[in-house]
């Protein structure tokens, strides 16, 4: 996924000079996990900012930038060190449109790894969607796979509101498909439907979509899984098209349990599709403790707990 | 302590720290370590600060502060079983090695987002002035720390209040990738000034040098109640981590055993001084190794915690939500 991101970066960067990277560490050292390696060296410094350890300042210089013609994407390091930029995100970026009545707007990505799977412990670990979507203004992205990260990411330097591209840093090296070289993009509010079946609906994304994948391939399930993709606007038609052949929905993602993705998408299932609904709406969840470092398996949903609340769903038929 | 017993001692804890440095460094490329983040450069100014205070100063400490907890006695078993992550761990295995607790010590809690432990001590300091004690609050932070809001917050809140806050900035050079001269344009001590609050450079890599000043300004801040900014330069002779490579963004280096190298420094000074000789340093050298190659051994054997304490200390009292996904999962 580390290639894919770079490689989208580095061609829409060729293509429209008005494209400025800018974050911590991203351009000497070509940012810790090497997502934009070399970019510094063949755009020069001045589109490849190393910048001071200021997040605030990052995201704020970015909005500020995006005003007025460029097209930033501000790299946070960890998804965790956001929250000093949570002000500008929520009462700059998310509101600009808004509050202009549509004279300004914001066209900036904002790149940044979430989520558990490499011994982060608290501060390296933490899933935080739930909070950009609930900002009205934000538009919440989460690849699960190369393909996906260049076709989002391909489709978000199009775009011309605030993005949060969340990528699962789980993923970022164990993760390999095919990725085309020309162009393409995928849609943002889309989801897609990796993998069809009868009897059930997954409805997952980020990191925890192998997960489900292999559980479903492993254990014959005859299940439709969908990839959100896009976490804000979701896709109700897809998870609800799902939803009317099946009967039966758990939900699976990283972040902990309460108001989470999974109580949105529960709420809207149920608010539309309750007569269709044959067994609860399970939701399978980190819980809502801090995020721990040694017992991180713990706290990571597994095999073992999807099919737990795949057993009882098999209760109801 | 007369002097020489005192700065002995000093050499003794530079020593034990740069010697668990280096365990733990191995340690972490043999698989036996998750991460670590090495102190190694910056014994000589972390020791001579804690040499000033008294067991009752309250440290907000940072990640790399090594050499100052063992200084104020933290058993070098307590860092290894945070590095760990085990079920003796103070933190119950909770947090990614380098985040160390000990409060025993007065050393708080250590988190990762960086600054974000400054206004704490602010805060610390307003309580001491508020119940009129005579303790003061030491912070340490890196040089990349003091571009955060965090930073600026606690400066000024710290000068507003009168608050008896030592503000010690660990200037080793780098923050990350980046260099100094591109995190901030003016030296980092002159920014007291804007403050409101004493300000001043200090060579970190000397001890006595350290010392000399920790000594002279915790004093002030002691009997003034008022804070100051002590930049100590220093280098951070290792990787940012164990996950960094410097050679993708640095030449200059100071190697270890180099004449740059504080502990070098450190030996010269105290056998000028006439205060050690060189079997007595090499008595310290192998003292060093044997605690430390002991402990570590012993506390690789120590469990894992249990998956129940991952649960606990959310709240005070757990809630029936945390209980019902406890329930779930184990
Ligand atoms: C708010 C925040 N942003 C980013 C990071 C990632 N990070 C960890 S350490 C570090 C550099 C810190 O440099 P400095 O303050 O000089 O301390 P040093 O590591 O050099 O001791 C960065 C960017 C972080 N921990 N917290
Ligand atoms: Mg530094």
């Amino acid at each position: 996924m580390v290639q894919a991101i770079n490689s989208t970066l580095d061609s829409f960067m060729a293509r429209d000079d008005s494209i400025i990277l800018l974050g911590e560490d991203i351009g000497k050292d070509g940012g810790v996990f090497r997502v934009t390696d070399g970019l510094q060296a063949k755009y020069g410094t001045e589109r490849v900012i190393d910048t001071p350890l200021v997040e605030l300042g990052i995201v704020g210089m970015a909005i500020g930038m995006a005003v007025s013609g460029l097209r930033p994407v501000p790299e946070i390091q960890f998804q965790d060190f956001i929250f000093t930029a949570f002000d500008q995100l929520v009462n700059q970026a998310a509101k600009m449109r808004y509050r202009s009545g549509g004279s300004y707007n914001v066209p900036m990505v904002l790149r940044t790894p979430y989520g558990g799977g490499i011994k982060g412990g608290l501060y390296h670990a933490q899933s935080g969607e739930a909070y950009f979507a609930h900002t009205a203004g934000l538009t919440v992205i989460s690849p699960s796979n190369p393909y996906d990260a260049k076709g989002l990411l391909s489709a978000s330097l199009k775009y011309n509101d605030p993005i949060i591209f969340l990528e699962p840093k789980r993923l970022y090296r164990s993760m390999k498909n095919d990725v085309p070289d020309e162009d393409y993009e995928v849609p943002i509010g889309k989801a897609s439907l990796v993998h069809e079946g009868d009897d059930l609906t997954f409805v997952t994304y980020g990191s925890m979509v192998p997960l489900v994948l292999n559980t479903v391939s492993k254990n014959n399930l005859n299940a439709d899984v969908i990839d959100l993709r896009t976490i804000m606007p979701y896709d109700g038609e897809t998870i609800l098209n799902s939803v009317k052949k099946t009967g039966k929905v758990i939900i699976v993602h990283e972040a902990p349990r309460t108001l989470g993705m999974g109580a949105e998408i529960s709420a809207f299932i149920a608010e539309r599709a309750i007569d269709y609904l044959m067994g609860p709406i399970l939701r399978v969840t980190g819980p809502d403790t801090p995020f721990p470092y040694r017992l991180e398996d713990y706290y990571m949903p597994n095999e073992t707990r999807i099919l737990k609340a795949v057993r009882k769903l098999q209760e109801y038929r | 302590m007369d002097e020489k017993e005192m700065f002995v001692n000093a050499y003794r804890t530079m020593v034990l720290a740069r010697t668990l440095d280096k365990k733990i460094v191995t340690a972490q490329r043999q698989g036996r370590v998750g991460f670590y983040t090495p102190t190694m450069g910056q014994e000589a100014l972390q020791v001579g600060m804690s040499m000033a205070l008294e067991k009752d100063d309250l440290i907000y400490e940072y990640y790399r502060d090594v050499p100052f907890m063992l200084h104020r006695g933290v058993p070098v078993e307590t860092l290894i079983d945070q590095i760990m992550g085990n079920s003796m761990d103070n933190e119950k295995g909770r947090q990614m090695p380098s985040h160390y607790s000990a409060k025993e010590y007065n050393f708080m809690s250590v988190q990762s987002p960086v600054a974000t432990n400054l206004p704490l001590a602010a805060g610390a300091a307003y309580a001491i002035k508020y119940r009129k004690k005579k303790n003061i609050v030491v912070t340490t932070f890196g040089d990349g720390s003091t571009s955060t809001p965090d930073f600026h917050a606690a400066m000024n809140m710290a000068a507003v209040f009168d608050l008896p806050v030592v503000f010690l900035c660990e200037n080793n050079k780098w923050a990350i990738s980046l260099p100094v001269e591109k995190q901030t344009k003016v030296e980092i001590w002159k920014k007291a000034e804007a403050y409101g609050m004493r300000g001043l450079k200090v060579d970190g890599n000397d001890l006595f040098a350290m010392y000399e000043v920790a000594k002279a300004e915790v004093e002030k801040t002691r009997n003034t109640g008022e804070p100051v900014l002590i930049e100590a330069v220093s280098y951070r002779m290792g990787p940012h981590s164990t996950s960094d490579d410097p050679s993708k963004y640095r030449t200059d280096t100071i190697p270890e055993g180099s004449e740059g190298d504080p502990i070098v420094i450190a030996e010269k000074k105290l056998k000028e001084k006439g205060y050690i000789d060189d079997a007595q340093i090499e008595k310290i050298k192998n003292e060093a190794k044997e605690l430390v190659d002991r402990k570590f051994e012993e506390r690789e054997k120590v469990p894992p915690p249990k998956p129940e304490t991952m649960f606990q200390d959310v709240y005070e009292n757990s809630n029936w939500i945390i209980e019902e996904e406890k329930g779930d999962i184990l």
